[in-house]
């Protein structure tokens, strides 16, 4: 490896200097410290809970964030050794098992594994060869929040939100190509996993030029531009929804239109060359456990947990009994399985067709 | 008026309304700081709250702080280098000059994304990894191309004359180069230092993927604060940020005439 | 002949540390990416990639990747000329018709900015563009916050050079005779083209590339080439594609400089 003579110098005094500095932030060693790999702001974080968590085990919790799936992957697949404890999209752990970036649980560490929903624990997903490799953990919809102040009456079939007499310029989207190919099978009756007429599909896209304001990318956006009146309704999270209903108090109701939502599940994993699997499992076992949850979901807003025990805790009004607990909603969800490359490139390319069209 | 005290009261007026344009959001920054409002609604309601908050929130500070140093040392290792280059280039024919220059192009052009992702692969690759060694590497990576070009204009006005002046009048090429060049480059040097002081100071992608868990700086917390939620804790801190920069400017600027002599 | 081995040794030891340095951190790990350009898929997590110019050749033939980098050069088009066209009397009036006191106070401030975070200084813009002047989400906010944030750079680099220049060589010029316009069209503007080059260079390149601006701002109108690389990266895991359109763009720049360089070779000539 070439080195250079004046920079490396340079760069080793830096370096000095700069441990100096690091010292605080270099991490203790196994047993005393685990770090998290998640969204911001998705429960692992939640302050009470990591000062719970420490108190309890003496284990400190560090975090770091990724912005999308794809990120969190590349952070795994670069980093051996850094993270003990990731969060996984179901969709994505059977690809991080196979490329060993996660490693089996052993149920042994984890005691609430037994009140797990058998559907989502056992899901093939986690479940291969015999081994889970993540403990299901949160699921939830994607599908439409809206201002309740402002709508008063939903329309029944998510063609509805394209109308251009009813919602010119007040519907908020989220830039993703996956999602929106997604919800645009739904409008056109296609299985969301495997739509078959893509002609239809950007089509049904396309009328989003009349009705769409403005993209968002993350919560706070949503709900900055909700309160700012940027858009009256807009795609969201189940558990998203909840949260800007409870925790900043917004006019926030969700909506689930009669052709179904796009569901996933959540779960947490161990990473493979994990520093502290012991504090990885002790803390995964914190976080499914009906105490944290209830207060989660009580005081900030969260998606339905996977822990149906936890669930049934919860006061009847919470959303996630009211919308997520009712049997007929949850007919209507179609569950969003892995997409392939070669799907993914086709799925891009026909968004970016569509955001092309449609802007000035 | 004179000629020339209508020329002072346009140029003034132009200027004017230049830097109203300048710091129309900056000043909105800076008043929402004191604002009481979390989600920045209006009525103006003075309070100090945000500055409280920012005064016990370490992580934010710490980072704040590890922008401040590695802008410093990026700065100052970017103009050194950078400055090197450039005298090479304005003072020396040869052929590799130009794709040298070419060179400089592929930092710049290529999205800050795509750079920051590679460096992360390859540092992966090369067991570089992810620190505070690596954010440096990046960071002075990126300002070099500014330094070079901006002290190479400079250099178009530093007459090489002088310098051969000076070394047939018996002085050593090093003294020819602390004692004229030097001196007529310095508004050059300090253009530079200041831009590679600014694109490390802001540069948010690269600090994103080099950054270790638990490592954090500025811009990195300003993005990650606003997807999550953020508060005018941030407009405290960047108003903060600019009366610094602004009263350590002051100091700078009473033993070194910004704008150069006269 | 030893001055030759001489001055080859000095060029070498001036150069190297600069660009061993750009070697490791940028030329090398792009030079990775430029590799994966030419896959079908991005050579991580156990997949097979196979050998490609589709890529490349997608740029031309689909139409969201040419008809969205026109747009993309578009912008740095408007962008620069309109951060050139503010900047330039900015950094004149500066350098030669204000003095003293008055002159590094001002100087100061529009440097000030560049200590703003990029990011709150955007979403300031936001408060200041919603209703009532009702211009966010649309194409000329984008246009906006990115002048707005280039234009230091611009008075900057102008500034320098304009600074340099030696008044009397304006005062020979006038003293022969010619007009105050001849003088500037003839004296100042060439002397002060090092500086406007270099804030073409320091402005067109980076907007070209913006994807932040553009979104916040721009709302549904950002899709420009940038986001939509952002998009292969971020989304949809195609780095190869993603590389070879940021390529294609460099490609563009260096091309349209190639283009340009007769132009520079005159103006250079004439001072």
């Amino acid at each position: 490896m070439v080195r250079v003579g004046v920079s490396r110098r340079t760069a080793l005094g830096v370096l000095g200097a700069a441990s100096l500095l690091a010292l605080a932030t270099v991490p203790a060693l196994a047993g005393g410290e685990i770090r998290v790999l998640n969204w911001q702001g998705y429960g692992t974080d939640e302050k009470w809970a990591v000062e719970a968590f420490e108190k309890k085990t003496g284990i400190k919790v560090t975090h770091d964030y990724f912005n999308s799936e794809q990120e969190m992957l590349t952070k795994l697949r670069t980093s051996p050794g850094t993270y003990d404890v990731v969060l996984m999209n179901n969709v994505y752990v059977p690809q991080a098992m196979k490329e060993g970036l996660v490693q089996p649980i052993d149920e042994s560490k984890i005691g609430n594994f037994a009140d797990l929903t058998p559907s989502l624990r056992d899901s093939p997903r986690f479940l291969i060869d015999g081994k889970h490799y993540a403990v299901s953990w949160v699921w939830g919809l994607t599908s439409f929040g809206y201002n309740s102040d402002k709508i008063k009456q939903v329309p029944d079939s998510v063609t509805g939100i394209f109308d251009e007499s009813k919602f010119k310029s007040r519907v908020g989207w989220r830039d993703d190509a996956l999602e929106s190919i997604q919800l645009a099978a739904l409008a056109t009756g296609q299985d969301m996993n495997n739509p078959t007429d893509m002609d239809k599909i950007k089509a049904q896209l396309m009328k989003l030029k009349g009705v769409l304001k403005t993209f968002w990318s993350s919560e706070d956006e949503w709900n900055k531009h909700l309160s700012a009146g940027d858009f009256d309704i807009a795609v969201y999270w189940s558990g998203s929804a909840a949260r800007s209903k409870k925790a900043f108090k917004l006019p926030v109701e969700f909506w689930v239109p009669k052709e179904g939502a796009i569901g996933w599940y959540d779960g947490l994993t161990v990473a493979a060359k994990a520093p502290n699997p012991d504090g990885a499992h002790a803390f995964i076992n914190f976080m499914v456990d009906p105490e944290f949850y209830v207060k989660w979901d009580t005081d900030a807003g969260a998606p339905a947990s996977a822990n149906a025990k936890a669930n049934a805790m919860l006061p009847e009004t919470a959303m996630n009994r009211k919308v997520l607990g009712d049997p007929e909603i949850v007919k209507r969800v179609q569950w969003m399985a892995p997409t392939s490359d070669e799907q993914r490139k086709k799925y891009q390319e026909l968004w970016d067709e569509v955001k092309t069209a449609i802007a000035q | 008026m004179t000629r020339d005290g209508a020329r002072v009261w346009g140029a003034g007026l132009y200027l004017g309304l230049m830097l109203a344009f300048l710091y129309l959001p900056i000043v909105v920054m800076i008043v929402m700081a004191f604002n009481r409002s979390p989600l920045y609604e209006l009525p103006f309601v003075f309070d100090l709250v945000w500055f409280k908050a920012l005064a016990t929130n370490d992580r934010l500070l710490q980072a704040s702080f590890n922008s401040l140093w590695i802008a410093l040392v990026t700065a100052a290792i970017a103009t050194v280098l950078g400055m090197l280059a450039a005298y090479a280039f304005a003072r020396y024919e040869f052929r590799a000059k130009r794709t040298l220059q070419v060179l400089l192009f592929p930092p710049i052009t290529i999205p800050w994304l795509i750079v920051g992702t590679s460096m992360l692969v390859f540092f992966f690759w090369t067991g570089i990894g992810r620190g505070l060694h690596a954010i440096l590497l990046g960071h002075v990576a990126l300002a070099l191309p500014y330094v070079i070009v901006v002290i190479g204009a400079r250099f178009q006005a530093v007459d090489a004359s002088l310098e051969e002046a000076a070394l047939t009048a018996g002085a050593s090429p090093w003294q020819a180069f602390t004692r004229i060049t030097l001196p007529l480059l310095a508004p050059g040097l300090i253009a530079a230092a200041l831009f590679a002081f600014a694109v490390s100071f802001d540069q948010f992608v690269i600090s994103y993927f080099l950054a270790p868990p638990g490592v954090s700086t500025l811009p990195v917390e300003i993005y990650s604060a606003i997807r999550k939620g953020f508060t005018p804790e941030i407009n405290a801190v960047s108003a903060l940020i600019i009366l610094l920069s602004m009263g350590l400017m002051l100091i700078v600027a009473r033993f070194y005439k910004f704008g150069g002599e006269r | 002949m030893a001055l030759e081995a001489g001055k080859a040794r000095t060029i070498l030891a001036l150069t190297a540390p600069a660009y061993l340095w750009l070697a490791l951190t940028v030329f090398l790990p792009l030079a990775v990416m430029l590799y994966f350009s030419f896959l079908t898929v991005t050579p991580l997590g156990g997949r097979v990639a196979e050998f490609t110019l589709t890529n490349y050749t997608d740029f031309f033939t689909k139409r969201i990747y040419w008809f969205n980098a026109w747009r993309s050069l578009e912008m740095g088009f408007y962008v620069t000329a309109l951060c050139l066209l503010f900047a330039y009397p900015a950094a004149f009036f500066l350098a030669k018709w204000i003095a003293g006191r008055w002159r590094e106070a001002i100087f100061l401030l529009i440097i000030l900015p560049f200590w703003s975070n990029a990011l709150v200084r955007t979403f300031s813009w936001t408060m200041v563009l919603r209703e009532p002047v009702g211009l966010l989400f649309t194409y000329p906010a984008i246009l906006i916050g990115l002048v707005h944030a280039y234009l230091p750079y611009a008075i900057l680099t102008i500034y320098v050079s304009l600074q340099a220049i030696d008044d009397r060589l304006i005062e020979a010029a006038t003293s022969l005779g010619a007009s105050p316009r001849q003088t500037f069209a003839r004296v100042i503007l060439p002397l002060s083209m090092p500086g406007v080059l270099s804030a073409v260079f320091l402005i067109f390149v980076p907007v070209i590339g913006s994807f932040m601006e553009p979104r916040i701002l721009g709302g549904k109108n950002a899709i420009m080439l940038g986001p939509i690389i952002e998009g292969e990266f971020v989304s949809a895991f195609n780095w190869p594609l993603g590389s070879a359109l940021s390529f294609v763009m460099l490609a563009i720049v260096l091309l349209a400089l190639i283009a340009g360089s007769p132009l520079l070779k005159r103006y250079a000539d004439l001072a």
